[in-house]
């Protein structure tokens, strides 16, 4: 529950917008307080005290005034929160991600330091503590990207890359959804980023840009001819096979990732199984054909390769 | 005025309603004593027969009235048709060398001859006869409501069958394929001439011979597994077509299993009848589409699954008629005439292509050399 609340802030961005958000609850109550009191004496009071409150002065002070003056400042003090870092001050060492959405999951290629980039889907890893760019942008319609505990939502326009910063100050999981309606399987648009020590995450990176290896166990091998023959290559790639399309998720290290069908259920060797067979009934409307030809024993050496895809 | 007409009403209707109640009650008496003979040997009366008969044709008239034909002079149409014909129709609606069986004589109404008889309708008319079949008589609807484009091939081929002498007829119906000569054991033992002539090859052509139209798959080095589930999904009405179903239900699983296994291993037949040629940018489209894919679009390059290195399920499509592509890719994307495993697939990818991508992909894998097993 707490993975998805802008109410336990995670980041400097996402703590300015809690602060933001708490000196706004903390003003309400006060006006609340204030307006209550006057209705109470104004109901109750004695005819001195509400002839009082029925002077010009009060009228114009409290009611035109106050308002005026409380507003314009929290208006400024917000504006002055939430102004848009300069992006010339980003330090040197900033990660650039890029993600793109699209009906409905998250395309994510990781840019390293030579420009190459890294396809991965449903799931960003970054390191704590580094400033992180993430370019947005949509492949069909518009999406938002939020991952609440970390910053501010941002729409994903087609036609149109826009930038948000961000920068993870602990380890942790932190959940993030779609946040404009963007089609029928709209809800089921989410994913996770992980943030990990900056050590781990070099670690975690090296592996991720190579290819996959070689199945190290019979039935992956019988697997992965499966997973070529049935067509799946023709969707998803998996770097150092044939398999190449660039429709659906790339999944290369498919098996590092915690959930499956962007945040639909939990990776799992059974649920792999459920997705391709009947992605319609767990995510109705996603794009993926349902592949009702494979025998038990077939889908047992699929998901063994799909296992080793860590 | 209108106080009368009132109370002359008033004064009619108590016995206009008895009269009707008492009529009514007659015709029920009368059915249920169950002496009105619905013998098809007895006939109608004249005058039944004379309503029934103009209420038929009014009402064809009537239903087919929007209906717009497809190009009916297509030989493809017209030598499909044919062949479908001499095996599901000729029986009790005769063709040039095949009278009409004396049991389909004895029906009521009798089957019309259609060598005269399909001269007076017009081809929509005749469509919506054929496909929807006519009520009390013995004209049964066409096996699946959803391959109008069958329907179309037999209307094509009746639009022909007046004008066809004998040879004219076994030209179309047969091809080039020569039956075998008679000899009083075969016809003893399998039956005359019109069963000799295989089901299969009347429409597929054997060994040597590739399909008579080009709405019709070359299936010669298919794997078995295809075949055999294809075979089986006609058969179990999970593919449906007025052609197919009727001759694959009638096949034993045990001869579905060996005309696979028989057509799984011929050679590729030469090519039977040119198709109009496609664009060299036609062509490149497809070549596109069938090789990369299209991202965009969500479609999936064709020859990751049907290039010859899929699935043994997944059916080989270089060198199939294009003719025969776009239709079947039409069927996935705008029927659920396809309900298999593999039409599962197919069909959410078949429903992202457009008319163009269709008929462009569709002259590409023609253009393909076949694959010999």
């Amino acid at each position: 529950m707490n993975d998805h609340s802008v109410l336990a802030p995670q980041s400097p961005d996402a703590a300015r917008i809690a602060e933001l958000a708490w000196t706004l609850f903390g003003m309400a109550g006060v006006v609340i307080v204030i307006v209550l009191l006057a209705l109470a004496l104004a109901l109750r009071g004695s005819s001195a005290t509400r002839a009082r409150l029925a002077t010009r002065a009060m009228i114009v002070g409290a009611g035109i005034a106050f308002p005026g003056v409380v507003l314009t400042l929290l208006l400024a003090y917000g504006t002055w929160l939430m102004r848009v870092g300069d992006a010339e001050a980003l330090p040197p060492d900033t990660l650039r991600i890029e993600v793109t959405g699209e009906q409905w999951w998250w395309r994510v290629a990781y840019v390293d330091a030579q420009g190459q980039r890294i396809a991965s889907a449903n799931e960003l890893r970054i390191p704590v503590g580094r400033t992180i760019e993430l370019s947005l942008a949509s492949a069909d319609v518009i999406h938002s990207f939020w991952v609440p505990r970390l910053a501010g939502k941002l729409d994903m326009i087609p036609g149109r890359t826009t930038r948000l910063h961000l920068r993870a100050d602990h380890a942790g999981i932190f959940r993030g959804q779609c946040a404009e309606y963007c089609g029928g399987a709209h809800a089921l648009m989410a994913f996770e980023v992980i943030a990990l020590a900056p050590d781990e995450f070099e670690t975690w990176l090296r592996r991720e840009a190579a290819a996959a290896a070689e199945p190290a166990s019979e039935a992956g091998r019988q697997g992965r001819d499966l997973f070529l023959a049935a067509g799946c290559g023709g969707c998803h790639a998996i770097r150092g096979t044939e398999a190449s399309g660039t429709i659906g998720p790339d999944l290369t290290r498919l098996a590092s990732r915690r959930w499956l069908g962007a945040n639909t259920v939990r990776l799992t060797a059974d649920n792999l199984a459920a997705f391709i067979v009947s992605s319609q009934h767990l995510k109705p409307g996603n794009r993926m054909p349902e592949f009702r030809v494979f025998s038990a024993e077939e889908f047992s050496v699929l998901t063994a390769y799909l296992a080793e895809l860590y | 005025m209108p106080v009368s007409w009132v109370r002359r009403l008033r004064r009619w209707l108590p016995a206009a309603l008895v009269l009707a109640a008492a009529g009514f009650a007659g015709a029920l008496f009368v059915a249920g004593s169950g002496v009105v003979s619905v013998a098809a040997s007895r006939g109608h009366f004249p005058f039944v027969e004379g309503l029934l008969e103009w209420a038929m044709r009014r009402s064809v008239q009537h239903h087919a009235e929007d209906l717009a034909p497809p190009d009916l002079d297509s030989p493809d149409r017209r030598s499909l048709g044919a062949a479908h014909f001499h095996g599901g129709c000729a029986f009790c609606h005769g063709a040039p060398t095949i009278p009409i069986s004396p049991v389909a004589q004895h029906m009521l109404p009798p089957p019309p001859d259609l060598r005269r008889a399909a001269a007076e309708w017009k081809p929509q008319e005749l469509f919506w006869i054929v496909k929807h079949g006519l009520k009390y008589t013995g004209m049964p609807a066409w096996t699946s409501q959803q391959r109008d484009d069958e329907v179309w091939t037999v209307v094509a081929f009746l639009r022909q069958l007046p004008a066809l002498d004998a040879r004219g007829y076994r030209d179309l119906a047969f091809g080039p394929m020569v039956p075998p000569p008679p000899d009083g054991r075969r016809v003893a033992t399998e039956g005359a001439l019109s069963d000799a002539v295989a089901s299969c090859a009347r429409c597929h052509g054997t060994g040597d011979r590739g399909p008579v139209s080009n709405l019709v798959p070359v299936i010669h080095g298919q794997t078995e597994a295809f075949l055999t589930a294809a075979l089986q999904a006609y058969a179990e009405g999970r593919r449906e077509s007025g052609i197919m179903q009727p001759v694959a239900r009638a096949l034993s699983s045990q001869e579905l299993l060996q005309v696979a296994a028989y057509y799984a291993r011929l050679p590729r037949p030469p090519r039977q009848s040119a198709e109009p040629p496609a664009t060299e940018a036609a062509l490149e489209r497809g070549r596109v589409l069938a090789a990369d894919g299209s991202t965009s679009d969500h479609i999936p390059a064709c020859l990751t699954c049907h290039g010859g290195r899929g699935l043994a399920l997944y059916p080989i499509l270089l060198g199939q008629p294009a003719t025969y592509l776009a239709g079947q890719l039409r069927l996935l994307r705008d029927t659920t005439a396809r309900r298999t495993e593999t039409a599962a697939i197919m069909a959410p990818i078949a429903r992202r292509l457009s008319d163009r991508q269709i008929e462009d992909v569709a002259a590409y894998l023609a253009s393909l050399a076949g694959r010999s097993p």
